[in-house]
């Protein structure tokens, strides 16, 4: 049995149409990879979402929130209101002594952080509302930052935390202790209260907490800024480094205000979603954006990486729902969370939203996004193979076919070149990595001009210092696009796992690297070179603010800050796999000599 | 060490509350205290004793016979167990009833003096004792295997008088049950225990409703022998009910258990604040004080004093200000105390029993309560760190203060945590009085250790230190740990949930003994994922993984005969060498 198939093998190997396989089979992966991503919103494809975790019987208690809770709403509706504009220890001083008043213990912690050159600093103010019968083993969390995402100020959100806090403390059903959080904006804040209250924060920037409570099990923030009634309920999910939290949770908040409030909500702000085709695509390309950017969405974000799962809750809309129905959403939300008996592990952490209630799992999605990381791959082992052999003459074209791949045609491989230019463009790739998570703010833009100039330029220098003094061959020109790859396939297909969007952008935007190949035809060279340039990390960088509509600037400040703050790894996927594999791709058509 | 000390005090305090009990029979006392946030502290107290004599002949009176054989079959000399639930919060009601001497950790805890002479004797008895016990409190104490149980140094010492020999034969061991939930079906063989069965007396105001919606539960059992100077032996069981209710809460009617929003106007608003009008209102009912009557908050009234109760001791007792009125029903007589923050009620035999307590007039100035004693020690403890290989532990001890307190900090801990005890260290930091944190060693602070590491599902660790505070001060104890894998039939159905560590436990031995628990812990291990679609991924992997390796081999590598391919230079290379190097020392 082995032996026929190894048998058949090598004469498979033999057969000189192998070595032609490999760029169609390469462009075929890079297809299929792209078609399959395409077809997940069918419906054959994606799933209705469904609740996994039985614990968390979602809507099925009555919500009793409202009445006269309406009027003490109103009072710390005045009170909030009184405080606009007000400093952080101000404002912090009146939820204090608002949540005392109920008897909530308090506890405040103040920080500081610095990134790109700027310093965030502001106090948190948090209250622990004991479950009366409960032995502080276990929490829940009620995020209401005092800046909204948007940087309004978070009126309605926090009078209704408070409202709510003291509706809840008449309860005695409580198991786990539940947490009001009342950080200055919703970033930095919470960032710093959740690495505190994991003991994972830096002792020079950050306080530790004075209060603790037990294991956290979920979080739910609020983002309601407007006074007006509203008709719908945004759900924002994504976290840090596109960790997403439970699908269960998101389901349950959704099923409590759907089917039991009879508020709609949706997804990735598309308020307008028709369930067709066009809409679920653009939502999951919303998704995948965010989480490829990895970036912070909302005041929950902050929990995700800590296994605590948790979304944003934000009303939208101008509708007849009040604040006492979203107050009721959060009251069933807290119900259900509060009927667990375990962490939330039931349902997926790694999926992708077509909807509110259609979904695609990991197994669905991922070869996508592996296969896009292996047509690098596959390329790479191509032109290893193709290195290894003699260059055929023209003569040998007249040879028979079957002797092409005979022994006495195979070659020594000289790789110091290859895998020191290859080595080098990476380890270059730490300098931008540095300098851009290191410069102050108001430089940044400067920077990055100067360092696109020196990025576009860099290439040619190098080719030029490669053609003048080596005089490369054309085997060294295939093992350094063979290394280069093979390295590319390795990091995206690695990175899919862990952050299935990056890993995919790159991926997609790293595609022409496995085609582009040196030439003899200068104005075809020249080509290839435009090409690249035009999907080189820099131009991709400034077309994307332009796209969002920003400054450059504020999309690397945004960038430093999540780097120094939240611990995004973004950039060293970007500056670490996909720059090194571009320099290295352009320097390979300029400098090396064509087969 | 202070011991003696520690021990008359405590002996001369359970002395002080009925100065008769040195003698056989049966007495009763409940103790209401009014605390801050509307909360009132009910301590329920039976105590019956027998002589030692009856109980060796199996002449139970007072003293319950199905408790009494377990002890005497088992060989215990003294016997304490707890059911708690809920956390005492010190920092609002001040210090624990009975000197938190009367509470155990959430959920079971049990520790008894067996006779035997030597462990393994000791482990059979308390196998014995442990199943018996489970069996009569419908609790799950048989769980207490070997790897829950540890044989505590310093901190628990024997509250009855044993004459010597009898202690020094006796093994203490102690035992913990966190995760134990407890609820009604504890409570009812814990009522069967007394004389009078919650048919009379004040044991009829216990009920499972109020008990278990309680802030804060314990339940407690002591046996020990007393031996009051010059007179008989005695075999003491004392029974004790702490319980915390939310007075508002529990006022609620039965049928209305539910706390919806009230109508709008009987709302107790800020009437000072500028918006305040018929729809807004500023809520400020939490600091209002309450009229509250003992049928309202325990649900019933008390039928009448047990009659097997001897005289002497009153059964009701209040501590409040004699300025705050009372009301209590008729036949019964108020003895109010020396120190104007008690007074205490005889109940008539016959006919129920009520209290009303009235509303203060916030105007007046007075009182509503006595303001609560502050304790000796804060404690908290929490986990530090996250992931599943590692984590700390973090106890926050503080000595609010004007003495330094010497104390002895318990931890009996599962063998799955596995304490690295030279990460153990201290931290001082004093009261902001004091801006700059003292230069104190730990050396100074951790007097003692006793350590008893744990053997991998044979027994826990076990840890005490003895340690000292000095006034006004904050100590920080830490440790690390790692956390082992489980076999996977070692996970419990809910496995992640995560596992209960047990509480802590703290003894004071200067300037006086107190005890304090702290809160349980909830620790993760690290759970495989008991599901389907992680076995299905890392199964194909696997599979494609090899299959690929194999297949790809066979597509690239060159097979050439041994003689026929290329000499590897390096080979080459140490040929040359060793053939001039051969050539050297041979010619």
């Amino acid at each position: 049995m082995t032996i026929s198939l190894s048998a058949s093998a090598l004469s498979l190997r033999r057969d000189p149409r192998m070595l032609k396989a490999p760029p169609y089979l390469s462009f075929a992966c890079i297809l299929i990879g792209l078609i399959w991503l395409l077809v997940l919103p069918l419906d054959e494809y994606s799933r209705r979402t469904y609740i996994s975790e039985n614990a968390l019987l979602p809507g099925q208690v009555h919500t009793y929130f409202g009445g006269s809770e309406q009027h003490v709403f109103r009072a710390y509706k005045e009170e909030v209101a009184a405080l606009s504009g007000k400093d952080t220890h101000e404002i912090n001083n009146s939820i204090e002594e608002i949540l005392k008043g109920f008897g909530v213990k308090v506890g405040r912690q103040s920080y500081t952080y610095g990134a790109a050159g700027g310093a965030h600093s502001g106090e948190n103010v948090y209250g622990i509302l004991q479950a009366p019968r409960g032995d502080a083993t276990e929490a829940i969390v009620l995020v209401c930052p005092w800046k909204t995402i948007d940087g309004s100020e978070n009126r309605v959100g926090v009078a209704l935390s408070l409202t709510l806090a003291r509706y809840f403390k008449r309860w005695s059903l409580w198991s786990k202790d539940i947490i009001l959080l009342f950080p200055p904006e919703p970033k930095v804040g919470t960032q710093a209260w959740v690495d505190a209250y994991h003991d994972a924060h830096d002792p020079r920037h950050v306080s530790p907490l004075p209060l603790k409570s037990g294991a956290l099990q979920g979080a739910l923030a609020i983002d309601y800024p407007s006074d007006h009634h509203f008709s719908t309920l945004h759900i924002i999910y994504d976290g840090v480094n596109g960790q997403l939290p439970n699908l269960d949770l998101i389901n349950a908040v959704g099923w409590i205000a759907g089917n039991q409030m009879g508020i709609p909500s949706f997804i990735q702000g598309q308020y307008a979603h028709q369930n067709s085709y066009q809409d679920r695509l653009k939502t999951m390309f919303r998704g995948m954006l965010s989480q490829g950017l990895g970036n912070v969405a909302g005041a929950h974000s902050s929990f995700i990486p800590y296994h605590v799962d948790a979304v944003t809750l934000q009303p939208w809309g101008m509708g007849h729902q009040d604040e006492m129905a979203m107050g009721r959403v959060i009251e069933g939300s807290f119900r259900s969370l509060n009927n667990l008996l375990e962490h939330l592990h039931q349902s997926f952490f790694f999926y992708l939203l077509m909807s509110r209630d259609r979904f695609v799992s990991i197994g669905t999605y991922l070869p996508s996004a592996m296969l896009l990381a292996a047509n690098f791959t596959i390329m790479a082992i191509f032109l290893w193979v193709k290195s290894g052999q003699a260059p055929e003459s023209e003569g040998d074209k007249s040879k028979e076919k079957t002797t092409a791949l005979d022994t006495s045609n195979t070659v020594e491989r000289d790789m110091l070149l290859p895998a020191a230019i290859v080595a080098g463009s990476h380890a270059l790739g730490m300098i931008p990595l540095f300098i851009f998570n290191r410069l102050p703010g108001d430089v940044l833009p400067h920077a990055f001009a100067i360092f696109s100039g020196i990025s576009i330029v860099l290439p040619l220098i190098v080719s030029h210092l490669l053609t003048s003094f080596y005089k490369p061959t054309v085997q060294q020109s295939q093992l350094t696009k063979s290394f280069s790859l093979l390295v590319l396939g390795l990091s995206l297909s690695t990175l899919a796992t862990l952050n299935f969007s990056l890993s995919f952008i790159i991926g997609l935007l790293a595609t022409p690297l496995s085609f582009v190949q040196p030439t003899k035809s200068q104005p075809l060279r020249w080509g290839f070179a435009a090409l690249l340039s035009l999907i080189a990390p820099p131009t991709i960088a400034y077309t994307a603010a332009m796209a969002a509509g920003a400054d450059v600037g504020d999309l690397l400040r945004d960038a430093s800050f999540g780097w120094n703050v939240l611990g995004v790894y973004t950039p060293v996927a970007i500056w670490g796999v996909w720059w090194p594999a571009w320099t290295v791709g352009t320097v390979n058509v300029l400098g090396f000599a064509a087969a | 060490m202070r011991f003696p000390l520690s021990i008359s005090s405590l002996l001369a305090s359970s002395l002080l509350l009925s100065p008769a009990s040195a003698s056989s029979g049966y007495h009763e006392q409940l103790n209401l205290r009014p605390l801050p946030l509307s909360n009132l502290l009910a301590s329920f107290n039976f105590r019956s004793n027998t002589s030692l004599a009856d109980f060796e002949s199996q002449n139970f009176r007072l003293f319950p016979r199905s408790l009494g054989q377990i002890l005497q079959y088992a060989g215990t000399r003294e016997l304490h167990l707890r059911f708690t639930l809920g956390r005492w919060d010190a920092e609002n009601w001040g210090a624990r009833p009975w000197d938190g001497t009367r509470e155990g950790g959430t959920g079971v805890e049990l520790w008894a003096w067996l006779d035997a002479e030597t462990d393994e004797e000791a482990d059979a008895k308390w196998l014995t004792l442990t199943n018996a016990l489970s069996g009569l409190f419908c609790a799950s104490l048989n769980f207490i295997d070997e790897t829950r149980t540890i044989r505590p140094v310093v901190s628990f010492q024997a509250e009855g008088d044993h004459p010597n020999t009898t202690l020094a034969n006796a093994k203490l061991l102690h035992g913990v049950l966190p995760h134990e939930v407890v609820c009604t079906e504890n409570l009812t063989p814990f009522l069967k225990l007394l004389p009078c069965k919650g048919k009379a007396g004040i044991g009829s105001l216990l009920d499972g409703h109020k008990l278990f919606d309680a802030s804060f539960q314990s339940m407690a059992i002591d046996v020990r022998p007393v031996c009051p100077s010059g007179g008989e032996c005695l075999l003491e069981v004392e029974q004790t009910i702490d319980m915390v209710l939310d007075i508002s809460r529990s006022k609620r009617p039965r049928d209305n258990l539910i706390p919806r929003p009230i109508q709008g106007h009987e709302l107790v608003c800020d009437t000072s604040k500028s918006y305040h009008s018929d729809s807004v209102c500023f809520p400020v009912d939490h600091l209002q004080s309450q009229e509250w009557t003992l049928e309202q908050v325990f649900g019933k009234s008390i039928k009448g004093a047990c009659p097997l109760t001897e005289p002497g001791v009153p059964p009701v007792c209040v501590e409040v200000p004699h300025s705050r009125s009372i009301f209590a029903s008729e036949g019964s007589t108020e003895i109010k105390s020396q120190d104007s923050a008690s007074r205490c009620y005889d109940v008539a035999s016959e006919g129920d029993f009520n209290l009303v307590l009235t509303q203060l007039d916030a105007s007046s100035g007075d009182k509503e309560l006595v303001e609560p004693e502050q304790p000796l020690l804060y404690a908290d403890r929490s986990f530090t760190g996250y992931g599943q290989e590692h984590g700390g532990v973090q106890a926050i001890l503080t000595n609010p203060g004007d003495e330094e307190v010497e104390f002895v900090y318990m931890e009996s801990l599962p063998w799955f945590m596995r304490v690295y005890l030279h990460t153990l260290s201290t931290r001082i930091s004093a009261a902001s009085s004091i801006p700059t944190t003292s230069a104190e060693t730990s050396a100074e602070i951790i007097k003692e250790i006793y350590y008893r590491p744990a053997l991998d599902r044979e027994r826990g660790t076990q840890l005490e230190l003895l340690l000292r505070i000095p006034p006004k001060s904050t100590v920080f104890l830490t440790y690390d740990f790692e956390k082992s894998i489980l076999r996977y039939t070692e996970y419990p159905p809910d496995a992640n949930r995560g596992f209960d560590v047990a509480a802590a436990v703290i003894t004071t031995l200067s300037p006086r003994k107190m005890n304090i628990r702290t809160t349980s812990l909830l620790l993760y291990l690290p759970t495989p994922d008991f599901s389907m679609p992680y076995n299905v991924i890392i199964f194909t992997s696997t599979a494609i993984a090899l299959s690929f390796g194999g297949l790809y081999n066979i597509l690239v590598r060159q097979i050439v005969g041994a003689d026929e391919g290329f000499e590897s230079p390096v080979k080459s290379k140490l040929k040359r060498f060793l053939a001039v190097i051969t050539r050297r020392l041979t010619g």
